[in-house]
């Protein structure tokens, strides 16, 4: 089933490669539809997961080349699981939205199947070289959207983009390669081995966990952004597509969030531990330098930018906490902020493909105009603040409730930050939308057409079903959470605080989670 | 096996080189008796080089190169030699089947030329399969001064002259170092075959290693020269902008694999025992390669000179498969069949879009290349995302090999220096690639060109692109060739 889902998106880009590229009508429906393939696919697969269990599930294992130990090995567990389902959604509705795209469209669908693939199998594959292969080769299909189909600067926003994303990944092969050979010095067959759960077991010592530590960190902090690597965000955000900024926001970053836990934090728990306070610190401060950017920022795209900085702050901040209600939120809050930020960047491009313009003060008033998009750019402000009963609200609350007992003094000052989200969201409301309609360009301005609307009610159903009853995605993370955590306190002296398994007042599943 | 019996004079196994040379023989005298159309001279050529490859596979796959020293162990018929040839003759057909245009342009000398083609892929394979010191300079030289006469075939132009006057002048002396060193090397040993050198330093200590130290630096120097590999490498950029487009990635190709084969034996059979000596070295020539390599190509100008730069950079990455020893080889061999493959592709495009006898190639007139003639955008992006070394080409499974190779054999600091090369390098293909994709066109004009480069290019796509999914082929062809 997982390579399935890996190579649907794949078999769509053939399909419609085989199209003429006259029919140029046919191509943003048919992506449509090819990319709602995989959102059965990933549906079925969510709900035939099995919760409770914390190893990897539906593992399909092919061996590719033997003599270097690759082989292409997925699996899904409940780190990966809520990824891959927004994944998934988001293709579709990003496709939906993507009418404003007039040049080379076909090219277009094609470069978003492409990514697709790459960003399912990133988060599926449990090969580090298929990891890598997956990892790098988005970048092209995200360069092409960024610097083909983007803004005014686009070239420019899409070379920082590939340059920093590269250099880091370099390093990341590099440490990749060092672990193989580690694996083929330490066994008795001393044979080579990419292989995830084999790498596992192997016994690296606090120095060799150290570097290795820095050069996937490195990676996946160029990626989240984490900061100070975050200046390529804004202007790869600024100048993407709808499409881009909404899967750039939604999935791409999560990759730099999801390599932290699933490979720092397993591969080289001594290094996690000891390394705890540099990413902590690192985290708070882009919690509060995203926020605080985002207040003073005059382009409505870009304040959503820097506000993706501040709320991956606080994953990485989940993640490093160490507890399992920290890393719980880390997951949960991966995925809300893949909902919460999709839509507000959809919003965004719905208002500029009607006003060209993404500047706050070109806008005011404009909820007499426009009352559904108002209403629901009020919803996902609020569920991006983290108001309780939304889903923003269970992953942040999880992250500082997990955080305190292990890091006191960040969490306190983490805290501000979503003090700081309600001034920037809502004060980007008021001059957007509420106040008198001065600027006449505003007085035609249409709501929401069906489409639109259509594309936006998942996304906020989604938002409502997750704050609500949480419990659907939790449950069939704890297991996997609690099992990384199990992991580090095994093999290091570390000990998760007490309170840390707080979320076990959440999920009634995970006392029998580790097995 | 004692080196120095006159073995058999084994014609079948030089069946391939033979048919080559008799081919050029008779290519010549054709056009002196008959003067047939550049059409048929070119067709001939072609069939002469698709038969030596069918040879060549045969001996490969029925024949199974058994690794015997014959002419009096002057050649070794091993599987690396083999795979040398199939390389030489896969990239010498696809670039002549995409240089017509050359030809055509050459008029009266296109015999001439085609001649010096087999010529050339004749010598390099021969210096591929070479175990004596002496072959192993025939071999270079019957190659190397075929491409100093195509570097300035056409005539036309003050740059094509420099480029091969440069080319001669500098070529030259590099082959004089390469002789004089195997000379000191004769001297210290007593011996030009490369076996009988290896057991020797293998068997005696000596007291004063000196004069064969010296004789070992002067032999690397001359191949690092003729591979071009930094600071050896200010020939390069002059001759590849220089030369005509039609001829340029086919001289660069055929030169590297002859080169790097030349270097595998002669380090890893002759000079295996003094392995602490030379690999040093090697190593940090490979470091100093691909970061100047990568370096320089950023501030190119001409995508000729970019790709030379771009050259010396994977020139470092084959020599850091050499530094890592015997075990490297079969990841060298990889890395040689894939690059020669997208350098041929990539200046098979050049040749096209500034003509087949133009000197240097700006790169503004890249621009919009994608909107004139997408084929030719997507030839040249995906030989360029080969070299780049990005995920599904050929390229990554090369450079993987190599360093999986290289940190095997202790030599780490050598594959961060490489991986962080190979990152500054991204930013110079990827210039390219936002040229041709993502900047309005000079002209609206299509692109014209023929059907055999229509194929040719569509071959070395699809080569960089499939083996790239499924290199396990290719692989484990090298892996067989990767013995000595």
């Amino acid at each position: 089933m997982l390579s399935l889902l890996v190579l649907t998106p794949l078999l769509g880009a053939a399909v419609v490669s085989l199209v003429p590229a006259r029919r140029r009508e046919l191509f943003l429906p048919l992506g449509m539809a090819l990319s709602v393939a995989p959102l059965g696919v990933a549906g079925a697969m969510f709900f035939s997961f099995e919760k409770g269990r914390a190893s990897f599930q539906m593992v399909e294992k092919m061996i590719w080349w033997e003599p270097w130990g690759v082989s292409w090995h997925l699996g899904v567990d409940g780190i990966s699981l809520g990824l891959v389902v927004l994944t998934t959604l988001l293709f579709p509705l990003s496709l939906a939205v993507s009418d404003s795209i007039t040049d080379r469209r076909k090219a277009f669908v094609i470069a978003m199947l492409f990514l697709e693939t790459g960003l399912i199998g990133s988060f599926l594959a449990l090969d580090l070289l298929l990891f890598f292969v997956f990892f790098e080769v988005i970048l092209v299909p995200m360069y092409l959207i960024i610097g083909i189909w983007g803004g005014g600067r686009r070239v420019y926003a899409a070379v920082k983009f590939f340059i920093y994303t590269a250099v880091g990944s370099a390093l990341l092969l590099a440490a990749i390669i060092a672990l193989a050979v580690m694996h083929s010095s330490r066994t008795p067959e001393g044979a080579l081995s990419f292989d995830y759960l084999a790498l596992l077991n192997l016994d690296i010592s606090s120095t060799a966990q150290m570097w290795l530590f820095g050069a996937f960190a490195l990676a996946f902090a160029i990626k989240v952004p984490l900061f100070p690597f975050h200046t390529w965000l804004p202007d790869a955000h600024v100048e993407a597509p709808t499409a881009g900024s909404v899967l750039l926001a939604g999935v791409l970053l999560k990759l730099g969030t999801y390599g932290l836990l699933r490979f720092n934090l397993a591969l080289f728990p001594e290094a996690t531990v000891s390394l705890v306070p540099v990413l902590a610190v690192l985290a708070v401060v882009g919690i509060i330098y995203g926020a605080v950017v985002a207040i003073a920022q005059p382009d409505l795209k870009k304040l959503v930018a820097y506000s993706s900085v501040s709320h991956l702050g606080f994953v990485v901040l989940g993640i490093f906490a160490l507890t399992s209600a920290g890393l719980q939120g880390a997951v949960i809050q991966n995925v809300n902020h893949g909902l919460t930020t999709g839509a507000l960047f959809l919003l965004v491009g719905m208002l500029y493909d009607r006003r060209h313009t993404k500047k706050i003060d070109d806008f005011g008033g404009l909820a007499a105009r426009v009352p559904q998009m108002a209403g629901f750019f009020l919803f996902m402000a609020f569920a991006s603040i983290g108001l309780p009963g939304l889903n923003g609200f269970v992953g942040e609350f999880l992250v500082l409730v997990g955080s305190f007992p292990s890091l006191p003094a960040p969490t306190v000052v983490a805290a501000f930050g979503v003090v700081l989200a309600a001034i920037y969201m809502l004060w980007a409301y008021q001059r957007v939308f509420t106040g008198p309609l001065t600027n006449p360009a505003n007085r035609n301005v249409a709501d929401l057409s069906f489409k639109e609307t259509a594309v936006l009610a998942p996304l906020a159903a989604l938002v409502l079903l997750l704050g609500l009853y949480p419990a659907i995605l939790l449950e069939r993370t704890a297991p996997s959470v609690e099992a990384i955590l199990d992991r580090i306190e095994q093999s290091t002296d570390y000990q998760a605080p007490s309170p840390g398994r707080l979320a076990d007042v959440f999920v009634s599943t995970s006392q029998d989670g580790d097995q | 096996m004692n080196p120095d019996v006159v073995g058999d004079i084994a014609w079948a196994g030089l069946a391939p080189e033979l048919i080559l040379v008799a081919g050029a023989v008779s290519l010549l005298l054709l056009d002196v008796q008959r003067k047939p159309g550049v059409g048929v001279l070119w067709g001939s050529a072609l069939g002469i080089m698709v038969v030596a490859l069918a040879l060549g596979i045969w001996q490969w796959v029925v024949a199974e190169p058994s690794g015997e020293l014959v002419f009096g162990g002057m050649l070794l018929l091993d599987p690396a030699a083999a795979f040398a040839r199939l390389v030489v003759l896969v990239v010498s057909i696809l670039a002549v089947s995409a240089g017509r245009g050359l030809f055509a342009h050459l008029g009266t000398r296109a015999a001439e030329g085609l001649a010096l083609v087999l010529l050339a892929s004749a010598g390099f394979v021969l210096m591929a399969a070479s175990q004596n010191l002496v072959m192993m300079f025939l071999g270079l030289e019957m190659g190397s001064i075929s491409l100093y006469i195509l570097a300035g075939i056409t005539g036309d132009g003050v740059r094509s002259d420099e480029a091969a006057l440069k080319y001669l002048l500098l070529g030259a002396v590099a082959s004089a170092v390469f002789i004089y060193g195997a000379a000191l090397v004769f001297a210290g040993t007593g011996s030009l075959s490369l076996v009988a050198i290896g057991a020797f330093l293998g068997g005696y200590l000596l007291l004063s290693p000196a004069v064969v130290l010296i004789g070992i630096g002067l032999i690397t120097v001359g191949l690092c020269f003729k591979v071009a590999a930094a600071p050896f490498h200010v020939w390069a950029p002059d001759v590849y902008q220089g030369a005509p487009a039609g001829i340029v990635g086919y001289m660069a190709a055929v030169a590297k694999v002859g080169g790097f084969a030349a270097l595998a034996r002669v380090l890893l059979i002759g000079f295996e025992s003094f392995r602490a000596d030379w690999a040093p070295v090697v190593a940090a020539i490979a470091a100093l390669s691909m970061l100047l390599g990568a370096v320089m190509a950023i501030i190119s100008a001409d995508i000729r000179r970019l790709l030379a730069y771009s050259g010396v950079a994977h020139a470092g990455y084959i020599l850091t498969g050499l530094a890592s020893g015997s075990s490297g080889l079969s990841s060298v061999w990889f890395y040689l069949a894939v690059y020669a493959v997208q350098l041929v592709a990539a200046f098979s495009v050049i040749s096209v879009l500034g003509g087949p006898a133009s000197s240097g190639s700006d790169l503004a007139e890249y621009r919009g290349l994608y909107r004139r003639s997408p084929m030719l955008a997507v030839a040249l992006s995906v030989s360029l995302l080969g070299m780049a070394g990005i995920p599904l080409t050929t390229g990554f499974v090369a450079k993987l090999g190599v360093f999986l190779q290289a940190w095997q054999q202790g030599l780490e600091w050598l594959v961060v220096v490489a991986v962080l090369a190979s990152a500054v390098a991204i930013y110079l293909y990827l210039r390219v690639i936002v040229t041709i994709y993502m900047q309005s066109p000079v002209t609206d004009d299509p692109v014209a060109y023929d059907r055999p480069t229509s194929w040719s290019l569509g071959l070395a796509t699809a080569f960089t692109l499939i083996l790239g999914v499924f290199p396990q082929p290719l692989l484990s062809l090298v892996e067989s060739a990767g013995q000595l």
